[in-house]
């Protein structure tokens, strides 16, 4: 394994068997060269399948249950508004990860985020508030890089210790600047700040309208459409648009440039890329940095889109939940966006409709374990098919005998649909081979 | 050279935790001490406030008003301490036994985070009486001050039934706990008594012991933007902060009403540009509370034991601010005599 791994930070030809080597996810141990390394992943027309068996499955349960949020415009766009600071938590942690340094700090430096944000957008208008939140995450990102990166402290007890610092210090200041003068005379108090002007979004005219029409008629499978198309052409935040941007860009930064292959390389190899001479710091520094700007985006996103104001706690844990779906999603932007968007969806589903809806989905799981269990039984691993089977009938039960979920559960969806993915595809999962792990300068002579 | 590094990473980053924590201690004190000063003419109320403090625009504030008022009256110098969020028991007992024992009497401790903080200071200071809102604390020399939000929230529903075109009425509730659950009984009962047919969704933004349901606007925004595409046309929010992203939700949406709850939030600075849309609020007024505890403390005859605060006695009320509820006034006043009168059992669990 340390073979392939070295070539892949070699220039020239080795670069690209070394890529592929590093994108696949089940190459086993004692593969030599990874042959064929394509055939790991799931190629585009299986993906589309899956895709539309997914949402066959979705207009299906839509049907038979007669719960018209599951695909509803509203539900599409709710979704947007819950998935991107999670997405982009991920996506500050994937950063940092890839380059070697877990980073436990998220969750602090989308605190920083969402705090400067606020106070730098009330008094302006949103777009300098983004700025000003970003800058807020680096800071913390800064911090945890010279922390990490520098004195090599642990990487989980500095996280820990920034996003303490980030709730200390954003509830010291808050009282300073927002519970004063005429921060406090438009609404501000020691918890919250003052309102922010609404962040521009765009409704393509005609279009959008259209679309909702459809979505009324409730047509199968046309409707369902139309309303996952109607919400995203409804009202879609330009803030939402620029997190789009940023995930494409992290793909093409990370697996199509020599910036993003030496990122990476410090993540997997660092010594074996300090023998090729990549100033290894130098890259750490810029991923965590760039880690807390992305975080500190999350933050400002919360801050601005979905609601107007900065709230003490009103990151709730996302920077974690960031984390859970960038493992989900096998350390790679795309897996990524699905886990976010995972967890948005079930989120807002259950915010928006509560107990019928989180029923709903009850029969999705039945349709999903079925599934899982005809293609055990056809790879002849009887045992897990008749399990999963076994469970789907469980499931049936439960759903037809009742008509709602109790309140507990439903809270508990979006909880519960990782859990289950992750328990899924965990085999398929790996991570950056050096993360976490301590470098120093110069161990590599 | 290793171990050197890191011992001072691991210096400053302690240091730099420190002057957080001391950050918000000294700023709490400072707000204490720049109101402090003894004089020995009048009253000496001390008052220890939640997190949050005077400026809170909820219920710290309402207590400082009951306060200011008493002051006004009575005279004196009062002292007023603030809670941290880091705060631990024994920083909430301190608090409290510092108050006591520099002779301020009452002392009113605002929050029911403080319940287990009275309860183990005031045996020790049995000449002075205490006060605790939001909770109910035993002792003769407690006064446990606790209000009848179901009472407010029922006319809250009142005002829903006779406001909605649609029959579909919507409750928003933080956290699944008891203490909501009382408002959810209250609006839910005023709905059905004046209107059976009417239904009322409720939907909680979290449960168990996950508070963030009372701090999230994002997640009241999404639990009232998917209430009013199912035809909901009022929507009354017990969710503390959360509440703002319904309110602003339910501004987006023509002829829809949202109903505020604790303060007047039609009032509140922060949410002015929604206002149009704030059809009234369940106000809890913790400022008649604390003033009734100075002045039985002020004429010698000290209230002890649970007080509950409700129509009766102003302990709630509801909000008329804007003028949206005048043309079912009466029918309202009409429902609050029948409460107040016993006529009326408000229901505090459903």
């Amino acid at each position: 394994m340390t073979a392939v791994r070295s070539t892949s930070v070699e220039g020239g030809g080795g670069r690209r068997a070394g890529m592929s080597a590093t994108t696949t996810t089940a190459v086993p141990a004692t593969a030599p060269k990874a042959p064929q390394a394509k055939r790991g992943r799931l190629s585009y027309p299986v993906l589309l399948l899956i895709f539309a068996g997914a949402l066959l499955a979705v207009c299906a349960v839509r049907a038979i249950t007669g719960a018209q949020d599951v695909t509803s415009s509203g539900q599409i766009s709710g979704m947007l508004q819950m998935a991107v600071p999670i997405g982009l938590a991920g996506l500050a942690g994937l950063w940092s990860e890839r380059a070697g340094v877990v980073n436990i700090g998220l969750e602090g430096m989308m605190i920083l985020g969402t705090f400067f944000g606020a106070w730098a957008g009330w008094q302006t208008n949103p777009w300098i508030g983004l700025v000003a939140g970003i800058l807020g995450g680096m800071l913390g990102g800064l911090l945890h890089a010279v922390a990490t990166v520098t004195f090599g402290v642990d990487h989980i007890v500095s996280g820990v210790a920034i996003t303490l610092l980030a709730q200390g210090t954003t509830q010291y200041l808050a009282k300073r600047w927002f519970n004063t003068g005429h921060a406090a005379a438009l609404g501000g108090n020691p918890k919250q700040s003052p309102p922010i002007k609404s962040v521009p979004s765009i409704t393509v005219p005609g279009l959008s309208d259209s679309l909702l029409t459809i979505e009324h008629h409730h047509w199968f499978l046309v409707s369902d459409l139309a309303g996952i198309l109607g919400g995203l052409v409804t009202g879609l935040s330009y803030f939402t648009v620029l997190a789009a941007l940023l995930f494409a860009a992290t793909f093409f930064v990370l697996w199509r440039t020599a910036f993003g292959l030496r990122l990476r390389s410090c993540g997997e190899a660092p010594i074996a890329a300090e023998s090729l001479g990549v100033n290894v710091y130098f890259y750490k520094y810029a991923a965590v940095v760039l880690s807390g700007g992305l975080a500190g985006f999350g933050g400002a996103f919360l801050a601005m889109v979905p609601s107007h104001i900065y709230n003490e706690g009103q990151t709730g844990g996302r920077g974690y939940i960031g984390l859970a779906a960038m493992i989900f999603g096998n350390w790679r932007p795309g897996g990524l966006a699905m886990g976010a968007g995972l967890f948005g969806y079930t989120d807002s589903l259950q915010l928006r409709s509560g107990g019928p809806a989180a029923h709903a989905l009850l029969l999705l799981l039945v349709i999903l374990l079925v599934l899982l269990a005809a293609r055990k039984v056809y790879r002849k691993s009887y045992r897990q098919g008749v399990l999963s089977a076994a469970f789907a009938a469980l499931l049936l039960v439960w759903f037809l005998m009742t008509d709602t979920i109790p309140n507990e559960f439903v809270s508990a969806t979006p909880y519960v649909a990782t859990l289950l993915v992750l328990a899924l595809s965990a085999q398929r999962l790996r991570m950056p081979k050096a993360d976490g792990k301590p470098y120093r300068k110069g161990q590599g002579k | 050279m290793r171990r050197v590094t890191t011992t001072i990473a691991a210096a400053g980053i302690a240091a730099a935790l420190a002057i957080s924590a001391t950050a918000c201690g000294a700023s709490s004190t400072s707000s204490g001490s720049s109101t402090s000063g003894s004089s020995s003419s009048g009253m000496k109320v001390g008052i220890a406030y939640d997190v949050g403090g005077r400026g809170d625009h909820s219920f710290n504030d309402s207590a400082a008003r009951g306060l200011d008022q008493a002051t006004k009256q009575f005279g004196g110098t009062p002292k007023e301490l603030t809670a941290k969020t880091t705060d631990t028991e024994s920083d909430r007992e301190q608090r409290l036994s510092d108050l006591a024992s520099a002779g301020y009497n009452p002392v009113v401790a605002v929050g029911f985070a403080y319940a287990d903080a009275v309860k183990a200071v005031a045996p020790k200071f049995a000449k002075t009486n205490f006060g605790i809102v939001d909770s109910v604390v035993p002792g003769n020399n407690v006064d446990s001050m606790t209000f009848a939000s179901p009472e407010s929230s029922y006319l809250a529903g009142v005002a829903a039934a006779l406001k909605s075109k649609s029959g579909n009425i919507g409750f928003i509730g933080g956290v699944d706990n008891q203490l909501i659950k009382g408002f959810e009984a209250g609006f839910r009962q005023g709905v059905t008594d004046t209107k059976p047919s009417d239904k009322v969704t409720t939907q909680y933004l979290t449960t168990g012991s996950d508070l963030s349901g009372f701090s999230s606007p994002d997640k009241g925004k999404s639990a009232a933007g998917g209430m009013l595409s199912k035809g909901i046309d009022v929507i009354y929010s017990a969710a503390g902060s959360s509440g703002s992203g319904a309110i602003e939700a339910v501004h987006g949406q023509k002829g829809a009403w949202a109903i505020g709850v604790d303060s007047d939030q039609y009032q509140d600075p922060g949410l002015a540009q929604y206002k149009e849309s704030i059809l009234t609020s369940a106000i809890k007024n913790v400022d008649v509370a604390v003033l009734a505890l100075i002045k039985s403390v002020h004429d010698g005859k000290a209230l002890n034991g649970n007080n509950t605060y409700g129509l009766n006695n102003g302990g709630v009320s509801l909000a008329t601010s804007g003028g949206f509820i005048n043309d079912i006034q009466p029918q309202i006043d009409a429902v609050k005599t029948k409460i107040v009168g016993g006529q009326i059992k408000v229901k505090s669990t459903s």
